[in-house]
């Protein structure tokens, strides 16, 4: 996020796209609900009737995938109105002559017949978050997990470039991390381009240094591959892996896919809590440490870093995760890994990444600080791009066009499916799952369909259904429900029996590698 | 210019007598919070300072010179030169016969601990004042919902002293709307619309109601589980393992067993706040289903357990093996966006120290 | 005539101003009480939690939620109509779902039964009647009268007869002559002061309310006539409604407030209408509304009808009532003055004030003044009902003495029978008895007795009847009313009604005595509103008065 929740209180206007924080994000989300009641104005862009789209004074539920669509449009609108920030484009932007000339074309009415929405919506979207002072965005994965998610996050950033909103409290991009400390994952370096700290893998200087760091001669100066790439390559180039905590198998797209990628390997390593359907593909399976079980450090959506303390014994014989994979490196003769505690490998993270270097294991402990904290004087920094851009740099504009989705709906597939998530469950459900009386709430999964779709394809609410697309299919219990719109079912990824995730996979953003979560034509018929 | 710094000595000169001393405040502060900052012990029951002054306990009555009767401190704003006494034999007295009256409206005054966070509010403050007098006796106010089975939160109404800390948390700061007060006077009633159950109402089960409830009327139902399970209450204060919004929570433990959640107050991400995950979803930690040891596969084929250094040895081999036998760029890292930085960390640098690639990722692409 | 849909209702109200009341009385005369679907509609309809709205309706006593609901009669079983059969009628109409409610207002004319939205009076089942509200007797004492100068007089009460008895002539002078300054200054001059109870100045409130930012401005009129034993509002407003109308009118020029509402109590159903078809009437003769008289000002009057809860006659439960919140009354300050309706500065006005402006403005702060005795300033009208030979309302000058209204102009007690004791303010004020009788009516002189004026309700209770069955009678009315919001008053109400009614006779009388007194202590110091705090006026005034009647009580166990 650009700027820090506390800021979620205090947008006049609140452009949320992609997002289901109420049940994602939900104290997140009780920010907005603040702002609301304190009189700011919210759109939210969400193909369903969300919790938060029923809170909103605008909804736009438009068909999935054509955010891109509506951005330019309401970048049109807000051009044509002259809402733009000429300040801020001439002081702090650059390539903006471009941008204004391509938009010119990009009218309401084309993006209505684009997004299914009435084009007077979405001239009230632009011009709400065009005149909203300030105006800030929030979005999670409705936005990224798509064939253009790029092409999506930077629309949001030039809606935000052109008016000026970037760097105001209460305004901003602000994409809601979905992870505990997927934030944190990037943040130490557990990405193919960027060593800890964000600096780039493919900066020969950047490469010696951490050659050196590391005790080795040299360390490839050039980026890795991604894991979407990995997995493709698997039993191919690739021939082993160490995976820690992620369930692979049910969580990516194309399960199947997936499975026979791991299988094909020589060597699969999983590190985890329980024995997951990734686990049992392995090799070898180390038990680690969970929540409340070790001392640590994770980073929030906000760039806050914060502190994990040890409540109880391990259970059984688990160890944390920096042990487990030490003693592995150590073992292949790696120098580096002598580490007595959490602490110790903390205090490294902090020497070596610039983000970090105002802190230490002692400094975070009560949490206040958010990053970049380039020296122990710094006091963190909440808010992003203030005054400047990082280094002086100038806000770009990209020109960007609509696509369709990898796929879309056809006589086979005539339906569009669109996942995410539910607020009782959790990814999986390796958690939540395993606590008692969430099945109260939540005790099987569901696809909602829209009523009319129920009739048309003879669907009953709690009967069955058969759901392929041109990956395979899974059967499903219906719920027939307005919340979908007409044409556009509903599931969440949690539940293993219903692995949806056997469907999805229909394509990937070119540069991200993120797979086409969102959208995946399907047919759905009764299952007698 | 000049105008801000006149207003910043308007600001100084802001001063009143708190029991007897001279202290100063800035506009907009109320008597309980500069009372509070200087540490007056004014008792309250239906303040949270997360919430909007209410004024229903009148526990915090102060008195104030010129002003014919006590005024309630918590919503009563500072003015320049109030004399204001936070103590006095009548005010006592007041407190004591309001928590003689607030205790006679309930079944019991002692509450489990893990009821919730505030909920040996009510306790502390009758023990305090000396108010187990058994004065006041007369029907008792509230109803339980005892046929509300949802397993989180108990809705234990007997003990209900109507202070709406709990309707209040669930409008001002979580936003639902889903329980408010009905009928009035002794007769009040938390309920949710219709008075049905919570989980036909707007509720998330986020628990907020639970942990602003000063008697333990409202209590954790998942906590209560081990309300009779030996071993003092410890609290370690750590960060919600779920979304990316960080939430400080104390976790609950008696020995080495989790019992219970409680939010931060003070955790800055969500000053106060969690969701139903945050709150009730831990059971996953010490759960059965949980690897206890290190399993390799065998022969056979099958996982099978063993010790660590024959895991370790085993992982190391593979690694070896394929490392020799297809080079460096064979073998991939996917580090984990749910543990902690250190294991992200150490995952990079494995993979990047062993193999001087950059073959690592983490699960931010699924 | 099909009965208007859901939607249709709400497209009617939900954009007019203060809109949730009107729109559930809609729908409680469409159905006959709110259901479920309604209440779900009226929440999505005007964007109000369905838990909160649930919640409100609760609140109100005359909400039904299920049939006969709205068509079953409600019987009054006020303190006084109890005392003359009030229980018994209730009982005789139990087979058609009759139910009690509390002082209805109409202690002059017993016993008032609401069926609908009609108001029938009478002693038994058989003799109810639908009539209309007394006319105030010719003043007994040949006073000078301010309000009650011309309401006797034939047509009073309609555009026409008004106009003929001089109503107008003071708004039109005041448009045409005057600027709300010097009507402020007027008022002030006149010693005019709050007649629903507080006494508060009322030229001062209407400065406060003018000098205050934010816009619109609003004048409330609180009709919300809820103390038992005062029924005087009804009368002005139904027998010379817009004398309350004009005063309303000169208060939005004097405040610069362009809307108004009257909010009136659940129990007076004609008077709604008749105040609707009066302002109807001023409006089709452009003295409300927009450019009233060529003025330039304008001032929008609503009605706005409160639904049985006498905690909306305090002005912070009234204006959340107004905004469609829950009843209970707000923390002050700050105060209406400043942030009133909507927040926005709001002068919050009893009927009796509002109509003694007209009258003042036309006749003058002088006038007005000299009508009290001696030092005091104006007329309070006095609702006296109870064992009195002529109860009603009367315009006495203040200062008056006590006896001289009691015996002089009511026709003292009932024949062979003493006064024991009367309440003051209707029930707040407690009891005044034996040689404390000997008060003039005015709040200096009734303070020092321990008690207050109020809103000016007087019941009388003669020497047969049980003074500690008064008290429990007159603290179970203020426990049923309490909003339930503070501490004191929720529990106190309740625990007093206990004890006097007979239900903690086990304690000893001195630890009995000590429990009531304590309560009593700290309602009065800690309450939240003025109900908590005038409520062990009772306790205090019947142990101060009999206590040989409370012995008695406790000693039969």
């Amino acid at each position: 996020m650009s700027n820090p929740l506390a800021d979620m209180e205090k947008p006049d206007v609140i452009f949320a796209i992609g997002t289901n924080m109420t049940e994602c994000h939900p104290v997140a989300a009780t920010r907005l609900k603040r702002a609301l009641t304190d009189g700011a104005t919210m759109v939210v862009v969400d193909p369903r009737k969300t919790r938060l789209a029923k809170m909103a004074h605008l909804h736009l539920p438009i068909r999935v995938g054509s955010d891109v669509a509506l951005l330019l449009a309401m970048a049109h609108v807000i051009q044509r109105d002259g809402l733009i920030d000429e300040s801020f484009i001439a002081e702090r932007t650059a390539d903006s002559e471009a941008f204004l000339s391509h938009i010119q074309q990009f009218t309401p009415e084309w993006a209505a017949e684009i997004c299914e929405v009435p084009a007077e919506d979405i001239e009230r979207a632009g011009k709400l978050y065009g005149r909203g002072n300030p105006s800030a965005i929030y979005y999670t994965l409705g936005i990224t997990e798509h064939i253009c998610g790029v092409d999506n996050v930077q629309s949001l950033c030039n809606l935000a470039l052109m008016t000026g909103n970037l760097g105001l409290e209460g305004g901003g991009i602000n994409p809601m991390r979905g992870q505990n400390n997927i934030q944190g994952a990037g943040d130490c370096g557990a990405v193919p381009a960027n060593f800890p700290g964000f600096q780039p893998c493919d900066n020969p200087d950047n490469a010696a240094k951490f050659a050196k760091l590391y005790g080795r001669d040299s360390i490839d100066a050039e980026r890795g591959i991604t894991k979407v790439t990995a997995l493709n390559e698997a039993g191919k180039s690739i021939h082993a892996m160490l995976i820690d905590g992620e369930n692979t198998v049910v969580t990516d797209p194309d399960k199947n896919h997936c499975e026979h990628a791991l299988k094909s390997l020589d060597h699969l390593v999983v590190i985890d809590i329980f024995l997951t359907e990734t686990g049992q593909l392995a090799d070898v399976v180390l038990p680690a440490t969970a929540w409340g079980e070790t001392d640590g450090v994770q980073a929030n959506t906000e760039r806050r870093v914060q502190r994990l303390r040890k409540a109880v014994e391990p259970w059984g014989e688990a160890k944390p995760d920096w042990w487990i994979v030490s003693e592995i490196a150590k073992r292949m003769g790696t120098p580096g890994f002598e580490y007595e505690s959490a602490k110790d490998v903390f205090n490294e993270l902090c020497e070596l990444s610039p983000i970090y270097a105002g802190l230490d294991w002692d400094r975070i402990d009560e949490g206040k600080y958010h990053w970049p904290v380039p020296d122990k004087e710094h006091p963190g920094t909440p808010r992003l791009h203030e005054g400047e851009f990082k280094n002086g740099m100038k806000g770009l504009f990209k020109v960007i066009g609509y696509r369709d989705p990898a796929e879309v709906i056809s006589d086979d597939f005539p339906l569009w499916l669109t996942t995410g998530r539910r607020l009782e469950a959790y990814h999986s459900r390796t958690q939540t799952g395993r606590s008692a009386g969430i099945e109260y709430l939540l005790s099987h999964e569901s696809l909602e369909v829209h009523p009319d779709d129920a009739d048309s394809l003879g669907l009953v609410h709690g009967g069955m259904a058969k759901m392929a697309s041109a990956r395979g299919e899974i059967e499903i219990q219906v719920k027939v429900t307005d919340k979908s719109p007409k044409g556009t079912v509903f599931t969440s990824f949690s539940f293993a029996n219903v692995p949806v995730n056997i469907l999805t996979g229909s394509g990937y953003d070119p540069v991200t590698q993120t797979a086409e979560l969102k959208v995946c034509p399907v047919k759905v018929t009764p299952v007698a | 210019m000049t105008e801000h710094r006149s207003d910043l000595a308007e600001q100084k000169l802001s001063t009143l007598t708190l029991d007897g001393e001279l202290v100063e405040f800035t506009k907009g502060e109320t008597i309980y919070e500069i009372a509070n900052r200087h540490r007056k012990e004014v008792p309250t029951l239906c303040y949270d300072e997360r919430l909007e002054a209410f004024g229903a306990c009148r526990l915090c009555v102060v008195e104030v010179e010129g002003i014919r009767n006590p005024v309630a401190s918590c919503t009563t704003a500072a003015t320049d030169g109030m004399v204001i006494k936070t103590s006095t034999e009548a005010i006592e007295k007041h407190r004591k016969t309001l928590l003689e009256l607030v205790a006679s409206e309930n079944r019991n005054v002692d509450v489990n601990a893990l009821s919730g966070y505030s909920s040996q509010e009510m306790t502390i403050l009758v023990d305090r004042y000396s108010a187990r007098t058994g004065r006041f006796s007369g029907k008792q106010s509230g109803t339980s919902n005892t046929g509300d089975k949802n397993p989180f939160i108990l809705r234990d109404y007997d003990n209900c002293i109507s202070c709406y800390r709990c309707v209040r948390v669930c409008a001002e700061r979580e936003g639902d709307y889903a329980i408010n007060v009905m009928n009035r006077g002794f007769h009040t009633q938390i309920i949710t619309e219709f008075n049905n159950d919570l989980r036909d109402s707007n509720c998330t089960f986020c628990g907020q109601c639970v942990q602003t409830c000063p008697t333990g009327a409202l209590g954790d139902k998942k906590a209560l589980r081990d309300a009779d399970t030996e071993g003092e209450i410890k609290k370690t204060r750590t960060i919600c393992p779920y979304c990316g919004v960080g939430c400080s929570v104390d976790m609950l433990s008696k020995g080495d067993k989790i019992v219970g959640i409680q939010p931060a107050m003070d955790g800055p991400a969500n000053e106060g706040a969690l969701c139903i995950k945050g709150q009730y979803a831990f059971d996953f930690i010490q759960n059965d289903d949980r690897l206890a040891k290190p399993l390799v596969r065998r022969e056979d084929g099958e996982l099978h357990e063993c010790e660590w250094d024959e895991a370790l040895d085993r992982a190391a081999e593979g690694f070896k093996k394929v490392k020799d036998q297809y080079g460096r760029h064979a073998v991939y890292g996917i580090a984990s966006g749910r543990a902690p930085h250190e294991a992200a960390y150490t995952m990079q640098k494995y993979i990047r120290a062993t193999y001087g690639t950059n073959y690592i990722d983490n699960c931010s692409r699924s | 005539m099909p009965s208007e849909s859901n939607q249709a209702l709400i497209e009617r109200w939900k954009d007019e101003p203060a809109p949730l009341l009107p729109l559930l009385h809609a729908f409680h005369n469409r159905d006959g009480y709110l259901s479920d679907d309604a209440i779900k509609a009226v929440s999505e309809g005007l964007r109000i939690p369905l838990a909160e709205l649930f919640g409100t309706v609760t609140f109100y006593h005359h909400f039904s939620r299920e049939a006969p609901g709205k068509a079953a009669p409600r019987v009054c079983t006020g303190n006084i109509c109890c005392l003359h059969g009030g229980d018994e009628l209730l009982e005789s109409l139990k087979d058609k779902g009759a139910t009690p409610m509390p002082c209805a207002g109409r202690c002059d004319d017993m016993i008032p039964v609401i069926i609908g939205d009609k108001a029938y009076v009478g002693l038994a089942k058989d003799s109810l009647e639908h009539r209309a509200t007394p006319v105030p007797a010719p003043n007994p004492g040949g006073s000078s009268e301010c309000l009650f100068a011309h309401i006797r007089e034939e047509g009073r009460n309609t555009l026409p007869g008004y106009r003929a008895t001089g109503g107008y002539s003071a708004l039109e002078k005041t448009l045409k002559d005057s600027t709300p300054e010097a009507l402020i200054e007027l008022i002030t001059d006149s010693k005019l002061a709050g007649r629903g109870g507080a006494g508060f100045p009322t030229g001062v409130k209407w400065k406060a309310v003018a000098d205050a930012p934010g816009d619109p401005k609003a004048i409330v009129c609180n009709a919300d006539e809820g103390e038992p034993g005062c029924f005087k509002d009804r009368a002005i407003m139904d027998h010379d409604p817009f004398a309350v109308i004009e005063g309303m009118t000169l208060a939005s020029f004097a405040t610069g407030a362009p809307l108004g509402f009257i909010y009136l109590r659940y129990e007076y159903p004609e008077t709604e209408r008749l105040l609707e078809d009066a302002i109807e009437d001023a409006r089709a003769s452009g003295l409300i509304g927009e450019n009233i008289l060529g003025s330039g000002h304008t001032f929008h009057l609503y009605v706005r009808r409160g639904a049985g809860a006498y905690i909306c006659g305090e002005e912070g439960s009234l204006l959340n009532s107004l905004e469609g919140k829950h009843p209970f009354p707000r923390n002050k300050p700050p105060f209406p003055v400043t942030h009133g309706y909507n927040d926005k500065p709001t002068a919050v006005n009893n009927v009796e004030t509002l109509a003694s402006v007209p009258h003042i403005v036309e006749n003058g702060a002088e006038w007005y003044r000299d009508l009290g005795e001696g030092d005091h300033a104006g007329t309070k009208l006095i609702s006296l009902s109870g064992d009195i030979q002529r109860p009603g309302n009367y315009e006495v000058p203040i200062g008056l003495p006590l006896s001289t209204l009691l015996y002089e102009w009511a026709g003292g007690p009932k024949e062979g029978r003493t006064v024991q004791a009367v309440t003051m303010a209707g029930l707040s004020g407690g009891f005044i008895a034996g040689e404390d009788l000997d008060i003039t009516l005015d709040e200096p002189s009734i303070r020092s007795k321990g008690s207050f004026l109020g809103a000016g309700g007087i019941m009388v209770f003669d020497d047969s009847r049980d003074m500690v069955k008064a008290a429990h009678d007159a603290m179970n009315f203020f426990a049923h009313e309490s909003c339930g919001k503070c501490f004191p008053c929720r529990i106190g109400t309740q625990r007093m009604t206990e004890r006097l009614g007979g239900e903690a006779n086990t304690l000893e009388p001195s630890a009995w005595i000590a429990e009531i007194e304590d309560i009593g202590s700290t309602m009065m110091s800690t309450s939240a509103c003025g109900l908590g705090m005038a409520a062990p006026h009772v306790t205090k005034s019947l142990m101060k008065y009999f206590p040989e009647q409370v012995e008695a009580f406790l000693a039969k166990g």
